[in-house]
């Protein structure tokens, strides 16, 4: 599925200071492995780019969009501007509506776009230590295009990292590896049915590309998307130190649950349902850290 | 040892270690801080008075003069009154009229004294008389003005444009400034008439070849000169002061008057003779007040302070100081006497901590100077700095909010071998400063590579608790730009910062900085209006709606080319008008007093409104840089690149102020990349702008020999020409401020910071030769904890190596602001970060609040994203 020369990214975010060191510019591939019931981006599992509409931007009495759309897919009703049923996300209305109420997530880049916008920031990777991390998505879906660009982007010099759930199989990391000098890798629940039914796909796959990218003795951070009620009782706690502790592992990033991508569920054409969890207290993430030293692993802080 | 957490001064392996740091404020700058943030804000007329007796005793002008002047006056006054208060222009026959009159009044003029030899017997004679006031726990003395915190008149430059409002100064809502009757009654009764015919505003109409100027300036459309004012913006020989006392400077005098060639140098000798020995006298006459205040004294301890201080004046400034106090004492006695000769506005302090060092260290070898000792005396020194203000009329409070009178003080930076320069007392003195929180002077930082971790990370810690001191500033960068001004290596690498952010040579430099302010978007209106910006200050803002003139413009080429040759015209323009002034401060109001310690002066025997400095140029600073960026980027994607509107439909709706052009505004503001998003097109005519603009000012000579120097510094005047500009192709409203300094508008740096500082590093260069300004906000949670002090100088060293030259950071969260202008009374002290320089938030008018707090923060709360943009809106359709 994936191309050399071009691949479907829908953001390339700078000045980013929570993934990896330093400060880093984060590419975002669109197209998951996964398909997680609290997805924070619930705009990358789909591949190609698709349409949002941001109700709020919408200008009241402009209806440029609805002239230029081929399919009749829209409408002049403010609060029912879209048939997404009859939408094939090929963005004309986007390009033409002026409020960013419209908008395209996701676009192909080019290997040479893509170093020119991810070298920008070096300057402030040399003096901070940072670099580029490739996320999403699942960014080893793209490995064909990753094949050739982490090479060329090394050749700049830059601190690569990726950031990956270890959903797609090791055949299309592991080429990646020479070029990478980190790895964030996600464990989200260890117990495997629950693993199925939360993100569409068991973890046994997951845990053994760990288990091989920790034999290759790259740098490896693993992190644990922290999603209240669901991976944070005593159980899962103790499989997942556990399991690290048999890798030699130490250390585990826990990464605060976010709820606002609930917000954005609106704007898709998508199906999937809020999970209404609140954003926990700090006090919260204080006590889970607590309970996984108990364990002992390490949480960064 | 690095204690950072304590508010402890951190100390470098390069450094000499100091053996005691100080953690606790001192009780007494508690005290001083609090008596000078109580302390109202007053109007000083001590030295117009002073002065004024002197004239009209020994001066008072031929007979016809006094005759014509009083009703002459009395006729201006009606007319200037309508002019500033009410903003209706002065009619060409009134402008001529009294042009004719300023033109007999000169010609009436009897030989007697050399001018400059009046100013300086002037000048003796206020040094004589003016009120000698010791406050409590003072270690400093000297009084900058009659108040505790004044603001002086001056009449014999443009004192006279408060005359409409000196009524209403006291009850004014922005900056009241106490008043008396019988102060005004003697202004208007005794001393305005006197200067009337012969101050700097006075004579300027007769060396400028547009009679209409004072409308375009009162206009405050097009562009503002400020040097009515005064010129003041310099760097005074303070080192000279501290080393040789006024008594070697006299010997430098009397030696080069020997050698004098001609009359007229020998006329500028005698007055800074009589002025040098006047500054003598002044400390005599110090020390002689201080010891009868010690006898006086009940506090034994206290009286001992003032004995000790009486002691110090025996000494400086007549001669070389020899001890650390004795030299803070020197240079503030030596600033006070600087200001009572020219306006309050960018006299500045140059590298102190580099000539105090050999002091300091002395001392503390010696074992007479402990740290706290140090960090006391230097705090006492930071406090008498903040105690003047400039006078601004009401017009210029909207220009210049904040009250600055932006004495800057440079630290840190290499030397001339490009070795760190900084020492312990660089960070004695941010330690100072820090205790004070004040919002003057102007703490300026020189980085380099080899600027130590420890003081980088000071400075970010400094900066951490808002105030936005110290500005940073970049040796890498700023050292090339002054060489191509033409400065010497070792001058150049011995820079420091004039008042807010022009760099220069300090100590023989009069650079003139802060002359004038034009305003770059109203030359692209003018151009897309199709009206002639020479022609501009002519016109009473008559619009012609010009959507047929300019759908001239075939492409970008054609429309930067009249852009090109509008901003050629309006440089003209000012220039002119700024000639006007400055030939009329040479003509009619040298400065003797500076003239003494500005270096090359005394060498050439010429004053420095003369050309007397060894170096010398006039700052021209472009005002809304982005604004114009984010316009023409705007009109190349949505008319010409995408034809989505056409020209003459673009104008209607900048016209109508976008009023019915909704969807229009809508696509030139969010569609179209800002400068400041690092994208590209917008960063590429910012550039553009920018060279042109440097170009085309250096391209002019002063009358005093030196080029005109292009910066891009705003102080407010963003606000205030905003308020005077219509709608702009960027999707700007009507009135709204432009941006500031080389800063992205607001709102348009949402790419985070290194894509807003690697935008700004591209407007930076080396043509710019007088300063500019980055505002950068952070907010306080992002720069929490070690991690954020180290974020701080990877962010700055970044920007740096990108090749940006200064930035200034405001860490303050908007809450905090919000309130601030709700409650001001519970945020007396809160410094913010205005242009080059700081204020009391509650100094500024209101649209300057509401300006800070619209600066955008950087990054929003925490991103606790699991992975990806969560927080952000949605990228959007990418070029």
């Amino acid at each position: 599925m994936s191309r050399r020369d071009r691949a479907v990214i829908f953001d390339v975010q700078r000045f980013s200071v929570h993934d990896g060191p330093g400060i880093r510019t984060v590419v975002f591939f669109k197209g998951c492995a996964l398909d997680c019931a609290w997805c924070h981006n619930p705009e990358a599992v789909r591949p190609t780019p698709e349409l949002t509409y941001w109700r709020d931007r919408c200008i009241s009495g402009c209806r440029e969009c609805v002239e230029v759309c081929p399919e009749t897919a829209l409408f002049d009703r403010i609060e029912a501007r879209i048939a997404w049923s009859r939408c094939t996300h090929c963005g004309l209305c986007a390009q033409t509506c002026p409020a960013d109420a419209l908008v395209m997530v996701g676009r192909e880049v080019g290997q040479r776009e893509l170093l020119d916008e991810v070298v920008k920031d070096r300057e402030f990777f040399a003096t901070s230590g940072g670099g580029v991390t490739f996320s999403g998505g699942e960014p080893v879906l793209h490995s064909a295009f990753l094949g050739d660009f982490l090479p060329l982007a090394r050749a700049e010099g830059l601190h690569l990292a990726i950031e990956t759930c270890g959903g797609a199989p090791w055949e299309l990391l592991e080429p990646l590896l020479p070029s990478l000098d980190l790895v964030l890798y996600d464990l989200k629940v260890m117990d495997t049915a629950l693993h199925q039914r939360l993100t569409g796909k068991d973890n046994v796959q997951i845990h053994e590309v760990l288990r091989r990218l920790l034999a290759r003795g790259i740098p490896v951070e693993v992190r644990m998307p922290v999603v209240p009620g669901h991976n944070t009782d005593d159980g899962n706690i103790r499989a997942t130190a556990a399991f690290l502790t048999g890798l030699g592992v130490d250390r585990l990033s826990l990464l605060p649950y976010n709820h606002l991508w609930e917000a954005k569920l609106r704007a898709l054409d998508t199906t999937r349902r809020p999970l209404g969890i609140r954003a926990p207290e700090p006090d919260f993430y204080r006590e889970l850290e607590s309970r996984f030293e108990a364990s002992g692993i390490q949480p960064y802080r | 040892m690095l204690e950072t957490s304590k508010g402890c001064v951190a100390q470098a392996d390069a450094w000499v270690p100091a053996p005691d740091p100080v953690c606790e404020m001192p009780p007494r700058l508690s005290r001083l801080r609090e008596a000078l943030l109580d302390a109202p804000y007053s109007l000083c007329s001590q030295k117009a008075e002073l002065l004024t007796q002197w004239f009209r005793t020994h001066d008072p002008g031929p007979p016809l003069t006094r005759l014509l002047a009083p009703w002459h006056f009395a006729l201006m006054r009606g007319a200037m009154t309508r002019n500033l208060a009410e903003g209706q222009p002065q009619t060409r026959l009134q402008l001529r009229a009294s042009t004719a009159l300023q033109r007999l009044y000169r010609g009436l003029d009897r030989d007697g004294e050399p001018l400059v030899v009046r100013f300086a017997r002037g000048l003796a004679h206020v040094l004589e008389q003016m009120a000698l006031t010791v406050y409590d726990d003072e270690l400093i003395v000297g009084n900058l003005s009659s108040q505790r915190i004044g603001a002086p008149i001056h009449p014999d430059f443009g004192g006279v444009l408060l005359l409409p409002e000196l009524r209403s100064l006291a009850t004014r809502r922005v900056n009241p400034l106490r008043t008396s009757e019988e102060q005004i009654r003697r202004l208007e009764e005794e001393i305005f008439p006197y200067w009337f015919t012969r101050s700097v505003m006075a004579r300027t109409p007769l060396h400028s070849s547009d009679p209409t100027l004072a409308n375009t300036l009162v206009r405050g459309r097009d562009f503002l000169l400020t040097q009515f004012a005064g010129i003041s913006h310099v760097t005074p020989d303070y080192p000279a002061v501290l080393s040789k006392g006024f008594t070697g400077i006299l010997g430098d005098i009397e030696a080069a008057r020997r050698r004098a060639p001609d009359a007229e140098s020998q006329a500028f000798y005698q007055a800074a003779a009589i002025c040098a020995q006047a500054a003598i006298r002044y400390g005599a006459r110090w020390s002689r007040h201080l010891r009868a205040q010690s006898a006086r004294q009940s506090d034994p301890a206290r009286a001992a302070e003032l004995a000790d201080l009486a002691g110090i004046f025996e000494r400086v400034p007549a001669r070389p100081a020899r001890s650390f106090h004795e030299a803070l004492q020197s240079l503030f006695i030596a600033h006070v006497m600087v200001h009572q000769e020219s306006f309050q506005h960018g006299v500045s302090f140059g590298r102190i901590d580099q000539y105090l060092y050999p002091y300091y260290a002395r001392d503390v070898q010696a074992g007479a100077l402990t740290r706290e000792r140090a960090v006391e005396l230097l705090g006492c020194f930071l406090g008498k700095a903040a105690e003047q203000l400039p006078l601004f009329n009401a017009m210029a409070t909207e220009f210049f909010s904040g009250l600055s009178s932006a004495s800057g003080l440079t630290l840190g930076g290499s030397d001339a071998s490009g070795r760190d320069a900084s020492n312990e007392l660089t960070g004695t003195i941010l330690q100072a400063y820090d205790f004070m929180r004040l919002r003057q002077p102007n703490l300026h930082l020189r980085l380099h590579d080899g600027s130590p971790l420890e003081l980088r990370h000071l400075a970010m810690e400094t900066l951490k608790k808002g105030g936005g001191m110290p500005g940073l500033f970049n040796d890498a960068t700023i050292v090339p730009a002054l060489e191509r001004g033409g400065a010497t290596s070792q001058d150049a690498s011995d820079y420091a910062i004039v008042g807010c952010v022009e760099w220069g040579v300090p100590y023989k430099s009069f650079p003139a900085a802060g002359a004038a302010f034009v305003s770059l978007p109203a030359i692209l209106d003018d151009v897309l209006h199709g009206r002639d910006a020479a022609a501009a200050g002519d016109q009473s803002s008559g619009r012609l709606h010009g959507g047929v003139a300019s759908a001239r413009f075939a492409d970008m080429d054609a429309l930067w080319a009249a852009l090109r040759e509008a901003m050629a015209a309006r440089i003209r323009h000012a220039v002119d008008g700024n000639e006007s002034i400055e030939a009329a401060h040479r003509l009619y109001r040298p400065t003797p007093m500076l003239s003494l310690i500005v270096g090359g002066c005394v060498e050439s025997g010429r004053d420095v409104t003369a050309g007397g400095a060894h170096y010398d140029s006039t700052g021209m600073q472009g005002v809304g840089l982005a604004d114009v960026a984010d316009s023409l980027a705007a009109i190349e994607r949505v008319v010409f690149e995408e034809k989505r509107a056409s020209f003459s439909e673009l104008v209607a709706a900048v016209d109508a102020d976008f009023d019915g052009h909704e969807a229009l505004r809508s696509r030139l503001q969010l569609k179209v990349a800002k400068y400041g998003e690092d994208v590209g097109a917008a960063e590429r005519w910012a550039e553009r702008v920018a060279s042109a603009w440097c170009e085309l000012v250096a391209g002019h000579r002063s009358g005093r020999g030196g080029n005109y120097a292009a910066g891009f510094w705003t102080m407010t005047t963003h606000v205030g020409f905003g308020r005077r500009l219509g709608a702009l192709p960027s999707g700007r409203r009507r009135g709204q401020p432009l941006s500031d300094g080389i800063s992205p508008t607001n709102g348009s740096d949402r790419r985070g910071p290194t894509a807003s500082l690697a935008a700004a590093a591209r407007v930076c260069g080396n043509g710019v030769a007088n300063g500019l300004a980055l505002n950068e906000k952070l907010d306080p949670w992002f720069v929490a904890g070690e991690a954020g002090t180290r974020m701080m100088d990877d962010l700055t060293r970044g920007y740096f190596r990108c090749g940006g030259q200064q930035v200034q950071y405001n860490v303050l969260d908007a809450a905090t602001l919000l309130d601030a202008k709700l409650h001001p009374e519970r945020h007396r002290g809160l410094v913010v970060r205005i242009s080059g320089y700081s204020a009391y938030f509650n100094d500024l008018t209101d649209e300057m609040k509401d300006d800070i707090i619209a600066r955008t923060a950087h990054a929003g709360p925490p991103s606790s994203c699991a992975s990806g943009p969560v927080c952000q809106m949605p990228p959007r359709d990418s070029q």
